[in-house]
């Protein structure tokens, strides 16, 4: 008969295949976790309903570096890293999440979803230096914007001036597990249509098929005074959805299926800077399903002396959608903002910028004559003229900052034919004993009035005061009060609090 | 007496009015605390002021005329900024004004004397690379350099062997014995010969007096927060004023002749074969987190890129202008950010105040038709805008069932709407930032007035129309619409019969 084994020995065995067993770990290791509580009420401008948001946000992160054991900048290197986040909003009303409350439901809503933010290996230097690599869910910037997808990215970097990136995978959109909408192209409503009849919501589309996605970049490597980067990006669409939001002659409703552009997109960016006298720098994005370039910028900044730095900038943006939605073709000029900035760093620690300048819209058409110039024009080529509408947009921007802490000041100023926004907030921030303590304080004062809806003109006054404490280096509690005091609200409070927790080296 | 009740501190707390003096003195200190960030101790301030931590002001200890500033700190003699008093030097020499200063005088040091990469106006190296220094010798290089000979590896002769920039490369006391005809081999009975005035300790130890017996001021010249070798720039045949500037040419040598990241491009920014083992990495030089991230928060503050550098220059208003940089060179953001720093803003749940001003959600509205900040660099307008506004009852499409009939949200149809168009028609608005729009509507409440009249097969003659018909196409469409069409049908077939003629033009 076996004699059982006492306690103490199982304790000295599992010891000793700790200690004994263990191997010598050639990686590093990082966990750092993050919970953020949100507690605020608003209401509906016409009074009810009531939302409450009582939030709380938890992020779960890990980092492994050195995964080959080979700490050595020079030498290829393998890392994994990854970030899970729950999202939960504890104040929804249950009839808010349930199709058969459909006085009050919101197709999509969830309580606390999970999402994965990222989770990629990813390997650096290989091929004598010339090659990475990235598996798994990751997120790209590039021209084109921020965008993430679950695939594999393989880069080549010549030893000199180029570097060649291509990827493909599946672009990350919700209703699939672990995942947010956050990155898919815009203007299309969707989610999982489990319980919905179609007539209910029937511009809810469904959502359940993966979406594949590959691009591929050009970029300068090692070019020290000018930076740059082309990139191509196509992601299709394959889910069945209704096609008219409408049913047909029958009663019944139309489908569309198969595999369709959500967005196919190429653009470049570059950046040049000559130390002695300035930098420029410009984007441009063209989406081949619109056939149209719908994004460019270009700004060039001139170092007068060591502190003073003055430019000019122009940005175009025309907001643009998802291949499946019917936004593409509302959308017609955009806008374009031309802005002049001035920068002076009066020394290291005090820094004041200030802008100014237009946002111009060209309408198609004149507003003002539209009507009797379409009556009057060839229906196969209206004339229609055109008109500038234009507000102007200024900012002021100043920063004192010490190794204590900071004090900052912001101001803004819009105004013209949609109204005016204008007000400005100073920010005080503080680490006393040695950052063991930090302190918020921010006061704000601004004044809105929207052309559109005059009735929900305000002036507001808000201040937030805040409070940290930090036990070591790796953990750090904070609160924030939140006290906003304006006509349509009357009094509002905000409470947010947040605890950071980090293990690793 | 305690020297605190010398000085007149209410201490001990035995009168009620003295304790409220002092609560009422922390209050007003920590006020005062509060609103002057830049405040530190008094001996902080010194040495940063000396250093040139804040405007640039070089290391230069600067003659005067007494020696109150070393009297106030006891016996440990005070790193003074000022010469040693008169009196107490050996009469043989006079007064000990050289080698305090990189130049007679305090004048200016010559542009072309600087380290390479250092322009006018610049501050300094950088005091979080190269923190404050504490300098409490009196040293005249140009004297022992170019008169007396003395090579730089003479003195600071583990600069040939030094790996690390950890090395103290500053010559030990006792590489003077032989000309000062001192003996630093036993730091604490140092001694020198009585009849050399140069062999006197208030000759190079600043604030030096003779009560203050063996006890000198400490010197501290703190590491620099970089990884470098100097053996392996020798080995290259790098001279020290490659880096370092004239210093043969300056009396006292401060934090100013130490190399500028500008000067460091000037080799580790070439291109190609030229650049020969010097990567232009920013971890090459600077110090890394275990992540192979540049380490950039120090105490002195954090390290953030000058704007001639990429044109990354992190100013006030940075947070507007980053994207520039981010599209066109992503890699060097990931050069210090991780990116869940991105994600805490781009993809972030808790309002970034630095982007929101306070009170955004009651005046988000106007900040929106504007677009200002652009709301799509971070929300996605038909699942974050659009959820929250049904949640409020504010949308057409969602809930209307409750919250019907309380009041319109747009101008009156007659203006807004209806045909025809006028100036304050809908329609400018939707040309002009529809984003706006489509963060309350969805493609229903458009459709309903802009499919055709044929959409769904019920057109006028069978039964009722769900469009109008109001054609939302903008110029030019015709000759895009072929593209669009075979692509991806689907937003056609929203407002179009599959049958619809107009189609026939763009397949």
């Amino acid at each position: 008969m076996a004699r059982a084994c006492s306690p103490r020995t199982i304790l000295a065995l599992a010891l000793f295949a700790g200690t004994a067993a263990a191997p010598a770990r050639g990686y590093e290791a990082r966990v750092d976790a993050r919970t953020d509580v949100q507690l605020y009420t608003f209401a509906s401008p016409y009074g009810d309903p009531i939302v409450r948001r009582r939030r709380v946000t938890q992020q779960l992160g890990l980092a492994l570096d050195d995964l080959d054991g080979v700490p050595d900048p020079r030498a290829a290197s393998l890392g994994f890293r990854a970030r899970l986040r729950l999202d939960g909003d504890f104040g929804q009303e249950s009839a808010e999440r349930s199709p058969r409350t459909p006085e009050r439901f919101v197709p999509g809503l969830e309580e606390a979803p999970l999402d994965l933010i990222y989770a990629y290996l990813e390997g650096e230097g290989y091929l004598g230096g010339v090659a990475g690599f990235r598996v798994g869910r990751q997120q790209l910037f590039d021209a084109l914007g921020w965008w993430s997808f679950d695939g594999a990215l393989l880069r080549l970097s010549a030893p000199a001036y180029v570097a060649v990136e291509a990827y493909a995978g599946y672009e990350q959109r919700s209703s699939l597990p672990l995942t947010t909408d956050r990155y898919a192209a815009d203007g299309v409503w969707r989610g999982r249509r489990d319980e919905l009849e179609t007539a209910l919501h029937p511009a809810f589309l469904d959502q359940r098929e993966l979406a594949p996605a590959w691009g591929a970049a050009l970029g300068t490597s090692g070019m020290h005074w000018v930076q740059g980067k082309l990139a191509y990006r196509r992601v299709q669409t394959r889910d069945v959805v209704v096609s008219a939001p409408f049913p047909d002659a029958g009663g019944g409703w139309q489908t569309v299926g198969g595999a369709r552009v959500a967005s196919e997109r190429a653009g470049g960016a570059v950046q040049a800077t000559l130390p002695e006298l300035g930098a420029v720098g410009g984007r441009a994005v063209y989406d081949l399903y619109l056939s149209r370039a719908t994004e460019y910028d270009a700004g060039v900044d001139a170092y007068l002396t060591p502190e003073l730095t003055v430019g000019a900038r122009l940005d175009h943006y025309l907001p643009t959608f998802d291949g499946d939605s019917i936004f593409n073709w509302f959308s017609h000029q955009g806008m374009t903002t031309y802005e002049a900035r001035a920068e002076w760093a009066a020394s290291r620690r005090f820094a004041i910028a200030a802008s100014g300048g237009l946002r111009a819209f060209t309408t198609e058409g004149d507003p003002e004559r539209y009507a009797s110039a379409v009556a009057d024009a060839d229906p196969a080529s209206p004339s229609r003229g055109e008109a500038q509408r234009t507000d102007a947009v200024s900012s002021l921007d100043a920063r004192h900052r010490t190794a204590e802490g900071s004090v900052a000041a912001r101001g803004v100023l819009e105004a013209g034919e949609r109204g005016h926004r204008r007000g400005g907030d100073v920010t005080l921030r503080r680490r006393v004993l040695g950052g063991r303590f930090d302190a918020l304080g921010i006061v704000s004062l601004y004044d809105w009035r929207d052309a559109l809806r005059p009735d929900r003109a305000a002036t507001s006054l808000q201040y937030v005061l805040g409070w940290g404490v930090r036990a070591g280096r790796r953990a750090r509690f904070g609160a924030e009060w939140e006290h906003a005091m304006n006509r349509l609200v009357g009094q509002r409070y905000r409470v947010v609090a947040t605890l950071e927790l980090e293990v690793g080296p | 007496m305690s020297r605190a009740r010398a000085h007149g501190s209410p201490r001990g707390g035995n009168h009620p009015a003295a304790g409220a003096l002092l609560a009422l003195s922390m209050v007003v200190a920590a006020l005062l605390g509060l609103h002057a960030p830049g405040a530190r101790a008094a001996g902080e301030a010194s040495a940063a002021a000396s250093s040139g931590a804040g405007l640039g002001a070089p290391a230069e200890p600067t003659p005067a005329s007494s020696g109150e500033a070393s009297a106030a700190s006891g016996n440990a003699p005070a790193a003074s900024d000022t010469a040693p008093a008169a009196s107490g030097a050996p009469a043989a020499a006079g007064p000990l004004v050289r080698g305090l200063a990189p130049m007679p005088g305090g004048a200016p040091v010559p542009e072309r004397w600087r380290s390479p990469g250092a322009v006018e106006g610049d501050g300094g190296p950088s005091p979080v690379v190269f923190p404050p220094q504490r300098l409490t010798i009196r040293f005249n290089h140009r004297l022992h350099v170019r008169s007396l000979g003395v090579p730089c590896t003479g003195c600071h002769e583990r600069a040939r062997t030094s790996r690390s920039a950890r090395d103290s490369l500053l010559p030990p006391a006792t590489r003077c014995d032989a000309c000062h005809l001192t003996d630093h081999r036993d730091l604490s009975e140092v001694t020198g010969e009585p009849e050399h005035h140069a062999a006197a300790c208030v000759f190079c130890h600043v604030g030096y007096r003779p009560e203050d017996g063996n006890r000198v001021a400490r010197m501290s010249v703190p590491p620099p927060r970089l990884r470098f070798s100097h053996a392996a720039h020798g080995a290259r045949n790098i001279g020290c004023r490659q880096c370092h500037g004239e210093v043969q040419e300056l009396e006292l040598a401060t934090r100013d002749q130490l190399p500028r990241m500008r000067g460091c491009l000037a080799c580790h920014g070439q291109q190609g074969p030229a650049r020969g083992d010097a990567p232009a990495a920013c971890v090459t030089c600077h110090l890394a987190e275990a992540s192979g991230r540049m380490k950039t928060s120090f105490a002195e503050g954090r390290l953030v890129p000058p704007a001639w550098l990429h044109g990354a220059g992190h100013g006030p208003d940075w947070i507007e202008r980053h994207r520039a940089v981010a599209a066109a060179d992503g890699t060097l953001c990931a050069t210090c950010h991780q990116e869940r720093e991105c994600a805490e803003c781009h993809d972030g749940r808790v309002r970034p105040r630095r982007v929101h001003p306070n009170d955004f959600l009651s005046s988000h509205p106007v900040a929106a038709r504007q677009n200002d900040p652009r709301c799509t660099s971070c929300h996605r307008t038909q699942s974050f805008c659009l959820g929250c506004h049904q949640r409020a009852g504010v949308t057409l499409s969602g809930p209307d069932a409750a919250f019907a009939g309380r009041g319109r949200f747009h101008p009156p149809p007659r203006e807004w709407t209806d045909p025809p168009r006028g100036a304050g028609h809908h329609a400018w608005e939707a040309q002009r930032n529809l984003d706006a729009c489509v963060s309350c509507h969805t493609e229903r409440d458009c459709a309903g007035c802009h499919a055709s009249r044929e959409v769904g097969g019920r057109g006028a003659g069978s039964g009722g129309a769900f469009g109008q018909g109001s054609n939302p196409h903008p110029v030019g469409f015709r000759s895009r619409c072929r593209v669009a069409l075979r692509k991806n049908a689907r937003p056609c077939l929203v407002c179009h019969d599959p049958r619809d003629a107009r189609l026939e033009a763009c397949r």
